[in-house]
């Protein structure tokens, strides 16, 4: 089958996988592409984030067959045409990996929660961030998401064709 | 048992390290320029820095970067002293030459009181100790990133050899412009003369390597441009991206998949197993009987073209499993027999004695009031993001592994052994580490992942462990229990502590693990079993801290903080006891136990007086206090909790000040403070490993939950200016959690919580 991954289409080798194969070891194993972690197989850590179809999606339970004709957006597309995400540009100025394990699956919900709401309260933030981190990220978490808020929010003024 | 067989235990904790250490040669900390591998371009001055082509400093990165920011604060020394930016700095993983050992890890584990060792009156016996001790290990050369210990042990070396190799690069400047070192100027690597001639270190280093280094000072740190100041870890855009490379992130040409199903049962075994269903399901190669490898009991590998392919047939597997000789362990049977045996040494003063003073038992005998408390703490899992994985490829005679690993040099050992080849025929590349917290000293998966990769003719396997094992098969923070008893005397002084624990002995068996060639009776006096009860900052004439070594059965390791992460529980929730039965305010209960303590009472003073300590608190809350030392670092939490409508406890603010030394990255340092404050509060709040019918209950995160964002309170970090030497910071923020949490729930509930977890028990 064909996946569209980051905008581009994908070829899967059907020999290579199983319609039951989650995304997950499929981008993993099978594409090579190991941003995207594995933390807990069960939906419950978020490490393993992805967009499908511009929505948060725990790719650790998204079988194969599932994803037929829709667009799939990885960490590794996460870097845009105009560069960096302001999410990942806040990312680094308000130093919020540790480990960095989780942190993957970390922006891609932000970024999700980010293109629903322009302006996220601390409650949107609450309840969008189910992610777990062990090394305790979270409190940067959730400054730097309001800063890249505010830096999209600049972008929008500056460009407001866009 | 006598001090100085105490002294002999606990600086071996278990062993050999004594073996003919009066015959060490002396050895230059500063390695030697032959000891990197050959590579273009660069040139190596000694041990620790090679400086690029193009001026570009590259250090000997020895310490694993598992979110601590380790990376960042041992490149900041070498930027300091070699008077380059940070970004400058070129990391390389270190080799096994014994410079790269831990030093101050093993420093750490002497039962020394902190009477002895309060910094700038060490006393001789500790002195000489210490002495000792570093020079066994200088010569072990362990390379163990655990212990907080990173940093400070990088301070005197690593800078000296990045200030080494500064002096041999000016030294050619100056030769060569025939101008005195002290006109010249170093700015970002380009070394220049108010007269004009320029050049960058790229352009000295071939005769700098040939040359003798002249004088060699340190910067004093008036002049410091880099430690102290803001800096940017250099592992955040990779970490930011997807590119940043874990154990589970290595890809290598026809590397194939494995999975790992363990024997269920803690110390069960393997008694039949049918591969044939398994064996059908698609993209599976083949299936590997383990033995008990480095601590892990009896498993099975499936090997497959994907950790998918090789999961989703090992679920086909029919496994009988042995259960083990002695029955199944159960924990709250464990815990009972803990509680017995520290009421029995209490009753008959059993245990080994680490600190005694004075007389306990005249002064119990003779006091006015008298306060008794048993205080609990379960078993707990590392639960790191990244579960245990390793990357193997045996070929030719040789190995080479890709771990996230906290000790190279025993993963390579320790591969060397399953193979059965010489350490020097192992490679071992160190990755990011998802998550270490103590779980990655552990050799268990290096060594399965070499037995597999013998079975995969010549290609690389890489063994993942799938979150379920990860839970099941740990190391877990040891269960304990401490039985404490104070009097105050006819004047209403605190007169007596005596404090007598249980648990399981647990550094001896991580070396019987880790470094079998080191390893001694498991029940040796370790220190980690009463280290943060034993050592109390406070002034109390009398006192008899004993622990009783027991024998349960359960796998146990170093998690974050070790002992502290129980014993500081139990010793600030008891002063917080005894500072209501006093009735005196915690705050001030505590400093009138400090005079000889002068940092602990500041580090103290500046929480309470950050948080407002002394005004009431907004209403629904209340606080509660806790100080504590680990790894040289002394921390003072205040905790702010009410409780929701649901019963449930609320965190909403944390205010932390500490006395960590001289502060290298204060970034880090925040970092780490929140990074252990809300690993903290998921133990305190909720974190317990139940053992039942021999099978740990707790499998994944839903039944063990982890503190979310939207859970963590507010995280403040206020540290005491200090010109001391850099002490720990990657977990001495973590034992004054639990018992500040607990204090504060007592101020807000009137019950006194001396069990953890505390959630279930205001619920």
């Amino acid at each position: 089958m064909n996946l569209t991954i980051n905008e581009r289409s994908v070829a899967i080798d059907d020999a290579q996988t199983d319609p039951r194969m989650p995304l997950l070891w499929v981008l993993r194993d099978v594409l090579q592409m190991t941003g995207t972690k594995y933390g807990c197989g069960v939906a419950a850590c978020g490490a393993c984030t992805v967009h499908v179809d511009g929505a948060a999606v725990r790719s650790c339970v998204t079988p194969l067959s599932s994803l037929a004709g829709k667009s799939v957006r990885t960490i590794e597309g996460l870097v845009g045409a105009a560069g960096v995400h302001p999410l990942q540009q806040a990312w680094v100025e308000h130093q919020v990996p540790q480990c960095g394990y989780c942190q993957s699956g970390m922006l891609m919900a932000a970024a999700a929660l980010l293109e629903s709401n322009r302006d996220p309260s601390d409650a949107d933030i609450d309840a969008a961030i189910t992610n777990l981190c062990r090394c305790g990220s979270y409190p940067r978490v959730r400054v730097a998401i309001k800063a890249a808020a505010r830096q999209l929010a600049q972008r929008r003024r500056a460009a407001p064709s866009r | 048992m006598k001090r100085r067989s105490l002294l002999l235990s606990g600086t071996a904790v278990g062993g050999a390290l004594l073996v003919g250490w009066s015959v060490l040669p002396p050895r230059s900390r500063l390695g030697h320029a032959a000891s990197w591998p050959p590579a273009k371009d660069e040139v190596a001055l000694n041990g620790w820095i090679k400086i690029a082509g193009d001026g570009a400093v590259v250090l000997a990165m020895n310490r694993s970067e598992m979110g601590q920011g380790v990376h960042t604060a041992l490149a900041m020394l070498a930027a300091e002293e070699l008077d380059v930016p940070l970004e400058r700095v070129r990391l390389q993983q270190a080799g096994h030459d014994a410079i790269f050992g831990s030093a101050e890890s093993f420093v750490g584990f002497l039962p020394f009181h902190a009477d002895d060792r309060e910094p700038g009156q060490e006393s001789l016996t500790f002195r000489g100790a210490r002495w000792m001790t570093l020079k066994l290990a200088r010569e072990l050369g362990i390379n163990i990133t655990g212990g907080s210990a990173s940093v400070a042990d990088a301070w005197g070396p690593l800078r000296l050899a990045a200030a080494t190799a500064r002096a041999r690069l000016l030294g050619v400047a100056s030769l060569r412009w025939k101008l005195p070192v002290a006109e010249l100027e170093v700015r970002d690597g380009v070394v220049s003369h108010a007269s004009g001639p320029r050049t960058h270190y790229g352009e000295l280093a071939e005769q700098a390597a040939l040359s003798p280094p002249g004088d060699v000072t340190l910067r004093p740190a008036s002049a410091w441009r880099v430690i102290g100041r803001p800096a940017q870890r250099i592992d955040l855009a990779p970490k930011s991206d997807g590119r940043a490379v874990f154990g589970l992130d290595v890809r290598l040409p026809g590397l194939v998949y494995a999975d790992v199903l363990h024997a269920p049962m803690i110390g069960g075994s393997l008694a039949t197993v049918d591969v044939d269903a398994a064996l059908k399901r698609p993209g599976v190669e083949r299936v590997v009987r383990l033995p008990p490898l480095g601590g892990a009991p009896a498993a099975i590998a499936v090997i497959g073209r994907s950790t998918w392919h090789a999961r989703d047939a090992a679920r086909q597997l029919q496994v009988q499993w042995r259960e083990p000789p002695s029955g199944p362990l159960d924990s709250k049977r464990i815990e009972a027999a803990l509680e017995a045996a520290a009421r029995d040494a209490a009753e008959h003063d059993k245990g080994f004695g680490f600190h005694s003073r004075g007389d306990s038992a005249a002064a119990l005998a003779a006091a006015s009031q008298r306060v008794e408390a048993l205080y609990r703490a379960p078993y707990l899992a590392h639960a790191t993001m990244e579960p245990m994985n390793c990357t193997a490829l045996v070929r030719d005679g040789r190995v080479e592994v890709w771990a996230p690993t906290q000790v190279p040099g025993l993963a390579r050992d320790a591969a060397a052994r399953v193979a059965g080849v010489d350490p020097n025929a192992v490679t071992v590349n160190v990755t990011y580490l998802g998550g270490g917290f103590g779980r990655r000293l552990e050799v268990d998966f290096v060594a399965q992942a070499v037995r597999v990769a013998q079975e995969t003719a010549g290609r690389p396997v890489q063994l993942c462990w799938s979150r379920e094992e990860d839970f099941m098969h740990d190391f877990y923070r040891p269960a304990g229990v401490a039985l404490l008893r104070a009097g105050f005397d006819a004047g209403g002084h605190l007169s007596v502590i005596e404090a007598r624990s249980a648990g399981d002995a647990l550094e001896p068996r991580w070396m019987a693990r880790a470094m079998p060639a080191l390893s001694g009776p498991v029940d040796a006096p370790d220190k980690t079993t009463v280290e943060g009860l034993y050592d109390l900052p406070y002034a109390v004439p009398n006192q008899r801290i004993a622990h009783v070594a027991t024998r349960s059965g359960v796998p146990i390791g170093n998690w974050r903080s070790v002992g502290h992460s129980h014993n500081a529980f139990f010793a600030e929730s008891f002063i917080d006891e005894l500072a209501h039965a006093a009735k005196v305010d915690p705050v001030k209960f505590r400093l009138d136990l400090l005079p000889q303590r002068p940092r602990h009472a500041a580090v103290l003073t500046l929480a309470a007086q950050k948080a407002g300590w002394g005004q009431p608190p907004p209403a629904g809350r209340a606080r509660g206090v806790a100080l504590h030392e680990s790894f040289g670092t002394i921390v003072a939490q205040v905790v702010e909790v009410s409780l929701g409508p649901d019963k449930r406890p609320r965190v909403h603010r944390v205010v932390c000040a500490l006395d960590c030394g001289v502060v290298v990255h204060p970034q880090g340092v925040a970092q780490q403070v929140e990074s252990s404050v809300i690993f903290g509060l998921s133990a305190a709040l909720w974190g317990r490993i139940d053992i039942d019918g021999g099978v740990v209950r707790q499998k994944n995160f839903p039944d063990y939950p982890l503190l979310t964002l939207a859970q963590t309170p507010l995280i403040e970090t206020h540290t005491v200016a200090s010109d001391g030497p850099p002490t720990g910071m990657g977990e001495p923020a973590l034992p004054p959690v639990a018992p500040a949490l607990a204090n504060a729930l007592f101020a807000l509930t009137g019950r006194r919580l001396r069990e953890l977890p505390l959630a279930p028990l205001v619920a």
